[in-house]
C-alpha cells in the first residue's frame, strides 16, 4: 500500500504545523502593535477624554468638578441649547437625505453610463473624480466666489442669459443656503462614490446581462432586477459612509458660512454647534463640558444609526 | 519553539533599547539643564517668548524690541504671532500644558477675565506706568478679583468712513446727528449711490454697525452705567430704539447684503458705488493700502441733538500680560513696563496708525489724530463687547445672529431684543 505513507506523514506533521501557525498568529499581533498604539493615542484616547470631560463642569479651559449627567440634561432641556440642538440635528438629516439623492443616486447613474459602451470612459472618470483632489477649504473658497451675489459667476451667467429672476443670494438666504452647500458637497464627493459603484458594476458577470437580454428584459428591468441587487454591498457601504459623513460634516460649512452656521443658524449642524461650544468665538464663550457632551451624543447617534443601517442591509442581503 | 524564543529575545532587545534610550535622554537633559543655568550665570542672557494674534505687526514689534534692548541688552524677545482665528486655541493649549509663553496677548474683557481667573497670570497692579492708563481701559484686562492682569495695547474705535469726493459732488455736509445722517442717506439713495457699504455674512459686522449708530439712541454712558448697575436691561425702550435704527438702515444697505463678505462691501466703497463704510478704525490701513488715491473722511459718532457732544465708541482691542509660570518674572516685568511706557505707545501708534491706550501719545496720522482727539473728549464703550461678552454662547453673538435673522425676515425688532435679553439673563445665572 504505497498510498498509506503520505497520509501517515501528514498526520505526524500535523501537530507542529499547527504550532507554527499559532506562533505566526501572535507574531502578526506584534506587528499590529504600532498601528494599535497610534490608533489608541489619536482615536481612543481623545474619545475617552471627551466622554470624561462631558461629565465635568468647566471653568474656562480648566476642568472643575464632577457633575454627572448635568451637561447632557442642560443640552436637552435648557434654552437656547435644546432649540439649537434640534435645529442642527434637523439640518444633519436634511444633509443626509439630500446628499443620498444628489450624490449617491447621481454617482450610480454616472457609473451606469460609464460602465456602458461609452467612448472616453477614462476621461470622464478622471473629470468626475477631480473635485475630490481639492481640499474642502479650497472648494469652499471657490464656491464662495462663484456664488457671490454681485460679482459671482453664477448670478452673472444667469443675468446674461436673461434668467434674472433666478439670480439669488444663494448663501445669504435662509431658504437656499443649506441646500446650496449640500449640492456643493455632493459635487465634491460624486466622483469617489462613482468609482466605488463602477468597481462593483464591473464585477458582475457579463453573462447574466446577456442572458437577460436573450430573455427580452428591458434596460430598466435589467437595472432594477439584476444590477442594483448585485451591487447591493457597494450601495450599503456607500450609504453608511454617506451617513457618517453627513453627521460629521463641518469643514465645508465652516469654510463657507463660519462657525455660527449663518445666516441666522440656517446651515448650523451638530459639527458647527459642537465647535462653537467647545472652542467659543474670538471673544470667548467657551463651554468645553457642553461641547464634549455634544461630541458624545454625536458619537452615539452615528454608532447606533450605523449599527441599525448595517443590520437592515445585512437582513436584506440575507433575504436575497 | 524557535519562533517563540526568537520573539522573547526580540522583545527583550526592544525593551533594553527603550530603557537605554530613556536613561540616556534623561542624562543628556540633565546635562543641558546644568549647562543652561551655568550659561545664565555667566552672561545672564534671558529669552522671553511673546505670543500675539497679529502677524501683521511683526515689523512694529521688531522696532520696539530693538528700542527695549538698548536699555536691556541681556533680554531678548522671541515674538511668536499666530493667526487670529487660531490664537485662542493655541494659547489655551499652551497654558494648560504648562509650557506657555512668558508674555501673552489677552483678548479684551471676558476673554482676559477667564485666563486671569484660571490663575495663569501675574497681577500687574503695581507695575510702573500702569497709572498712565485710563481706568476704563484697564477694565479690559481685569480678573474677577478686581486686580489688573494686563497692559492694554491698543484702542479701537467704531467709525463711519466716508468718501469725501462723493460728499462734495453731492453737496453733502458731514452729518452730526442721526437725523442728519438719515437725510444724507436718503439723498444718496435718490442719486443711485449705495449710502452704506454694509456686509452681513459675518454677523459681527452688524453688531459693529449697531455699536457706531446706537449709542446716542440709548443715551451713551448713562445707559451703560444703568446696565452695569442692573437698573436697566436690553428691553429698555431707548435700547429698542437703537435696534429699530438698524432696521431703518436696511434700505440704505446694498442689495443682498447678508450674502456679502466684508471684502465685497469694501470693494463697493473703494469703487465709489457706496459712499460710506462702517467698521473699526483699524480698517484705515487696509483702505489706504488698497485705494491710496481715495480721499476719505471719518464720522466718529453722533451727538444726541444738534450742537451736542458726540461720543466715540471706543474699546480696548488687546492687552499684554505676563504668565505666572514664567521662569523669568523680573525680566518679564521689565518688558511689561516698557509696553506700558509712552515710548512704546508712540512707536505703536506711528508704525500701525492705530490708537494707543497709553495717555499722552499723539498719533501722526491726521485721521487717527482726529478720532483720538474726539475720543479723548467723550467716549462710550462697545456695549455688546464690553458688557455682554459673557455666557456660552455670548449675548453679543446671540444679538448679532438675531440681527441677521431680522434682516432675513425671521425676527422682528422685538424678537431680536427678546433673544438677546433672554441670553443675558441666562448668562448672568451661569
Amino acid at each position: 500500500m504505497p498510498e498509506l505513507k503520505p497520509s501517515s506523514l501528514i498526520e505526524v506533521s500535523a501537530k507542529p504545523a499547527r504550532k507554527t501557525f499559532n506562533a505566526r498568529k501572535h507574531l502578526a499581533h506584534l506587528f499590529l502593535l504600532p498601528a494599535a498604539l497610534l490608533y489608541g493615542t489619536f482615536q481612543l484616547f481623545p474619545l475617552i477624554t471627551a466622554v470624561i470631560n462631558s461629565f465635568y463642569s468647566w471653568k474656562g479651559f480648566s476642568r472643575d468638578s464632577f457633575i454627572g449627567l448635568q451637561n447632557f440634561i442642560t443640552l436637552f432641556t435648557e434654552s437656547p441649547y435644546k432649540e439649537t440642538f434640534v435645529n442642527a440635528f434637523k439640518h444633519n438629516w436634511t444633509f443626509f437625505f439630500v446628499n443620498v439623492c444628489s450624490e449617491l443616486v447621481m454617482a450610480y447613474i454616472l457609473a451606469l453610463i460609464i460602465n456602458s459602451r461609452l467612448k472616453g470612459k477614462e476621461f470622464f472618470k478622471t473629470i468626475f473624480f477631480l473635485p475630490k483632489l481639492l481640499s474642502v477649504i479650497v472648494i469652499g473658497f471657490l464656491f464662495s466666489l462663484i456664488l457671490n451675489p454681485t460679482t459671482g459667476a453664477l448670478n452673472l451667467f444667469l443675468k446674461s442669459v436673461g434668467l434674472d429672476f433666478l439670480a439669488h443670494p444663494w448663501l445669504g438666504s435662509t431658504d437656499t443656503a443649506l441646500i446650496t452647500i449640500i449640492l456643493i458637497n455632493s459635487w465634491a464627493g460624486v466622483g469617489f462614490s462613482m468609482l466605488i459603484f463602477l468597481a462593483s458594476l464591473q464585477s458582475i458577470d457579463k453573462e447574466i446581462f446577456e442572458a437577460a437580454k436573450i430573455d427580452g428584459a428591458s434596460t430598466l428591468k435589467t437595472i432594477f432586477t439584476i444590477t442594483i441587487p448585485m451591487t447591493m454591498n457597494a450601495i450599503m457601504t456607500m450609504t453608511i459612509l454617506t451617513f457618517i459623513g453627513c453627521f460629521e460634516t463641518f469643514e465645508l460649512i465652516y469654510a463657507m458660512q463660519g462657525s455660527s452656521g449663518g445666516p441666522y443658524y440656517s446651515t448650523d449642524v451638530l459639527g458647527t454647534y459642537f465647535y462653537r461650544l467647545a472652542f467659543g468665538s474670538v471673544e470667548g464663550g467657551q463651554a468645553i463640558g457642553l461641547g464634549s457632551a455634544i461630541a458624545v451624543v454625536l458619537f452615539l447617534i452615528i454608532a447606533c444609526s450605523t449599527a441599525i443601517l448595517m443590520i437592515y442591509f445585512k437582513r436584506k442581503d440575507f433575504e436575497r | 519553539m524557535k519562533v517563540k524564543r526568537f520573539l522573547v529575545w526580540g522583545l527583550l532587545l526592544v525593551l533594553s533599547f527603550a530603557i537605554i534610550g530613556c536613561s540616556s535622554s534623561e542624562t543628556s537633559k540633565e546635562n543641558t539643564d546644568k549647562e543652561g543655568s551655568d550659561a545664565e550665570k555667566v552672561s545672564e542672557k534671558v529669552e522671553l517668548t511673546m505670543y500675539s494674534w497679529r502677524p501683521e505687526d511683526r515689523e512694529m514689534y521688531e522696532k520696539a524690541i530693538k528700542k527695549f534692548q538698548e536699555k536691556h541688552p541681556e533680554i531678548s524677545i522671541d515674538f511668536q504671532p499666530y493667526e487670529s482665528t487660531e490664537y485662542n486655541t493655541i494659547l489655551s493649549n499652551a497654558l494648560v500644558s504648562g509650557d506657555g509663553p512668558d508674555i501673552l496677548q489677552l483678548r479684551p474683557y471676558s476673554g482676559a477675565t477667564t485666563i486671569a481667573d484660571n490663575n495663569y497670570l501675574l497681577p500687574l497692579d503695581d507695575l510702573t506706568g500702569i497709572e498712565n492708563i485710563n481706568k476704563e481701559y484697564l477694565d479690559a484686562a481685569k480678573g474677577s478679583d478686581g486686580k489688573v492682569y494686563g497692559v492694554p495695547l491698543s484702542l479701537n474705535s467704531g467709525v463711519i468712513f466716508y468718501n469725501k469726493e462723493i460728499f462734495e459732488k453731492q453737496g453733502i455736509k458731514v452729518p452730526k446727528t442721526w437725523d442728519e445722517f438719515m437725510t444724507v442717506c436718503e439723498k444718496l439713495k435718490k442719486n443711485d449711490i449705495i449710502p452704506i457699504a454694509q456686509s452681513g455674512r459675518a454677523a459681527y459686522l452688524l453688531s459693529m454697525t449697531h455699536a457706531v449708530i446706537g449709542p446716542d439712541a440709548y443715551g451713551h454712558n448713562d445707559f451703560v452705567d444703568k446696565i452695569v448697575s442692573g437698573d436697566a436691561n436690553l428691553e429698555d425702550p431707548k435700547f429698542v430704539e437703537s435696534v429699530q435704527r438698524m432696521k431703518d438702515l436696511e434700505k440704505f444697505f446694498p442689495k443682498d447684503f447678508i450674502a456679502l463678505e466684508d471684502n465685497d462691501a469694501q470693494t463697493l466703497f473703494y469703487t465709489g458705488q457706496a459712499a460710506m463704510y462702517i467698521n473699526g478704525d483699524y480698517r484705515l490701513a487696509t483702505i489706504e493700502g488698497t485705494a491710496p488715491d481715495m480721499s476719505i473722511g471719518v464720522i466718529p459718532g453722533f451727538a444726541a441733538e444738534d450742537g451736542g457732544e458726540l461720543a466715540v465708541t471706543t474699546w480696548v482691542d488687546g492687552s499684554y500680560a505676563a504668565a505666572k509660570n514664567t521662569k523669568h518674572p523680573e525680566e518679564a516685568k521689565l518688558f511689561m513696563e516698557f509696553l506700558a511706557s509712552k515710548e512704546f505707545g508712540q512707536i505703536f501708534t506711528d508704525e500701525s496708525d492705530r490708537l494707543s491706550a497709553i495717555n499722552g501719545v499723539t498719533p501722526k496720522h491726521p485721521i487717527v489724530k482726529e478720532i483720538s482727539a474726539a475720543a479723548a473728549k467723550h467716549s462710550t464703550p462697545y456695549l455688546m463687547l464690553v458688557h455682554f461678552g459673557e455666557g456660552e454662547p455670548t449675548t453679543k453673538t446671540t444679538f448679532e445672529n438675531a440681527l441677521q435673522g431680522m434682516y432675513l425676515g425671521k425676527l422682528t425688532v422685538e424678537g431680536v431684543i427678546d433673544e438677546a435679553q433672554k441670553n443675558a439673563d441666562r448668562a448672568a445665572k451661569e
